[in-house]
């Protein structure tokens, strides 16, 4: 009698644990994970604004006098810091529509099935998975002098000795890191478009042939207008992915000549962990994030609502 | 069709979306021939710097084939610099990344699509972190685990995979969580609704009906978190200098310091690295264009 109760009351113990845990299911399902979001951005972005305000230096111990708005005054009074951004904005743009160009371009000849296709669809991705600071190191290999092969190869096809210091001068620097990037990025723009230009149905074309239209005509009144809303996703997530642009810097040029392709990213790197400007870093990030915020806001506001609707 | 063929010739949609008339298509294959060019070169150089004997890597004018192919760097870039302990490391932390990313992200995608918890705010709020710059999370992120996570938790963060696989899991999740929502929005809720009207609980029909329905997109979620984390490379060159450290921040170190000596062993361990590349390549084909946009975009 009595063993049978304890099982009856131990069945009953744990149905009613299993109802609270089906009533709340919802709750214990999205716990973890918006805790571990909790601790690891939110708690740090807070905790970095207290350090915005204090002078953090490790050879200052346990003090941390508050210093209001110095630390953000330092970064924009440096000029190093200003025309990173600068620097940034040009080189995540510039990246940004290079990578668009031929994404395009290499989508449309991809589009027709034809022998070899799926092959060549698994190359053509690689990319995509490799380690940028592992691109930015192909391209050192690849461009700097004398090793590298680069001016051989520029040698063969346009007549005459060249000597382009790929990853010093100054000029070709950018040109180097907006190669290396549309190596690793061009397939996140070929993908997206490919998949778009796919979805746009085949009789739209008989619609536009039958009507007497031209293929340039078919191209900018049904192709691009059909394509504008995945163009503008692709670009939102390019874009904001390329403004944090510093794998690639790190071991193509290492921001040099001098500080001249600093992105923001590096220069915080290198005020945060090099000089150990831990106060001024913060600062500087919570400056860029804000910027970043208002861009990403702007992009989605203005790009991606006509999508939804 | 009779009208057309009348005319003359067919709608055929490759040639006009290409613009021009194009009778043969030799202009696609020229792109396609450039491109897989300027892909396979670098990949090319790296290939075979990892076979050259040590003269011949800084040799001007550049060697496009040694002599006597040398498997000596592969051996090397084990065992010098950190090698071995970067490859460990990277497989750990992104085994273990991927595994946490993906349980807690299905988790919370599966009550974000079936029971609207927190509604569209709670999924932007997710999503809000894949825009969010690692550079201001990683200076405070590198004070907590260097100063406080040895004072609040009894445990110093700091250099250790353990703190490496918190802060990849946080960021892995933009992409596991909205994967993973958009395609349990997708999947009908009548067969979760009829196990549990079978006597299923909650727990019962998510892990025998919903979980195995959909394994397709826990895998390409996994893949992805994967991914993210195997070639993470900030987060990492910051909190793991040398106990913890990956296999890109190892390559890093080989690449930028020593003068060049070491471009063997790097490129040695480059082509090791390469491999989840090729393989998760080939298995993320499909599910690629959700993955990059988040499921903005249906591939």
């Amino acid at each position: 009698m009595n063993s049978t109760t304890a099982v009856d009351t131990r069945r009953r113990r744990s149905r009613a644990a299993s109802s609270w845990v089906d009533r709340n299911i919802r709750w214990i399902l999205v716990a973890p994970a918006v805790f571990v979001v909790l601790a690891l951005t939110v708690f740090p972005l807070i905790f970095s604004l207290w350090t915005s305000f204090v002078q953090f230096d490790f050879s200052l111990g346990e003090e941390h006098p508050w210093v209001g708005l110095d630390n953000f005054r330092f970064n924009w009074e440096d000029p190093v810091w200003r025309r990173s951004l600068y620097i940034t904005g040009a080189l995540a743009a510039g990246a940004t529509i290079i990578e668009l160009g031929l994404g395009l371009i290499l989508a449309l000849a991809m589009l027709r099935p034809f022998r070899g296709r799926r092959v060549l669809m698994v190359l053509f991705v690689i990319p995509l998975f490799v380690s940028p600071v592992i691109v930015g190191m192909f391209f050192d290999l690849f461009l700097r002098r004398p090793q590298g092969p680069a001016n051989q190869i520029i040698s063969w096809l346009v007549p005459g000795q060249t000597a382009i210091d790929f990853t010093f001068d100054s000029p070709w620097t950018y040109v180097s890191i907006l190669v290396a990037d549309a190596w690793q990025w061009t397939p996140f723009m070929f993908v997206i478009l490919l998949a778009g230009l796919a979805s746009i149905p085949d009789e739209m074309y008989e619609a536009a042939d039958l009507d007497g239209a031209k293929p340039r005509q078919a191209f900018f009144f049904v192709t691009l207008p059909l394509l504008l809303p995945i163009i503008l996703v692709a670009v939102t997530f390019r874009f904001i992915d390329a403004a944090k642009l510093f794998d690639i810097i790190y071991t193509l040029t290492r921001g040099g000549p001098g500080t001249d392709t600093y992105t923001t990213t590096y220069y915080l790197y290198q005020q945060g962990f090099q000089l150990f400007h831990l106060g001024q870093g913060t600062a500087g990030s919570w400056m860029f994030m804000l910027m970043l915020t208002f861009i990403a806001f702007w992009l989605v506001r203005r790009l991606l609502r006509p999508v939804a609707a | 069709m009779s009208t057309q063929a009348a005319r003359g010739h067919t709608p055929d949609s490759a040639k006009i979306i290409l613009g021009w008339r194009l009778r043969v298509g030799w202009l696609r294959f020229l792109v396609i021939g450039i491109w897989l060019v300027f892909l396979l070169v670098p990949l090319y150089w790296v290939a075979v710097a990892s076979i050259k004997p040590q003269g011949d890597l800084l040799a001007s004018p550049p060697v496009w084939w040694p002599d006597d192919p040398t498997d000596l760097h592969y051996a090397e870039a084990l065992n010098k610099f950190n090698g071995w302990k970067g490859l460990k490391n990277s497989l750990i932390i992104a085994i273990v990344t991927t595994i946490f990313a993906v349980v807690i992200g299905t988790a919370a995608a599966y009550s974000m699509a079936r029971f609207r918890t927190g509604g569209r705010h709670l999924a932007f709020w997710f999503l809000s972190g894949r825009m969010l710059p690692p550079i201001a999370i990683i200076i405070p992120v590198f004070l907590l685990y260097s100063r406080y996570s040895e004072e609040w938790l009894g445990y110093a963060l700091i250099d250790t995979r353990t703190g490496l696989v918190l802060l990849y899991t946080v960021f892995a999740l933009p992409f596991t969580v909205w994967m993973m929502y958009t395609y349990f929005r997708q999947m009908p809720v009548s067969l979760e609704e009829a196990a549990l009207v079978d006597g299923c609980t909650r727990i019962q029909a998510l892990r025998m009906i919903a979980w195995p329905l959909a394994a397709p997109g826990v895998v390409s979620a996994a893949a992805f978190a994967f991914i993210f984390s195997w070639t993470e490379f900030l987060f990492a060159v910051v909190l793991a200098r040398d106990h913890a450290v990956t296999l890109p921040v190892a390559l890093a170190g080989m690449a930028t310091s020593f003068q060049g000596n070491l471009y063997g062993e790097a490129s040695a361990l480059t082509m090791v690295s390469l491999i989840p590349a090729l393989v998760l390549g080939i298995l993320l084909q499909r599910h690629l264009v959700r993955g990059l946009t988040l499921g903005a975009v249906q591939g």
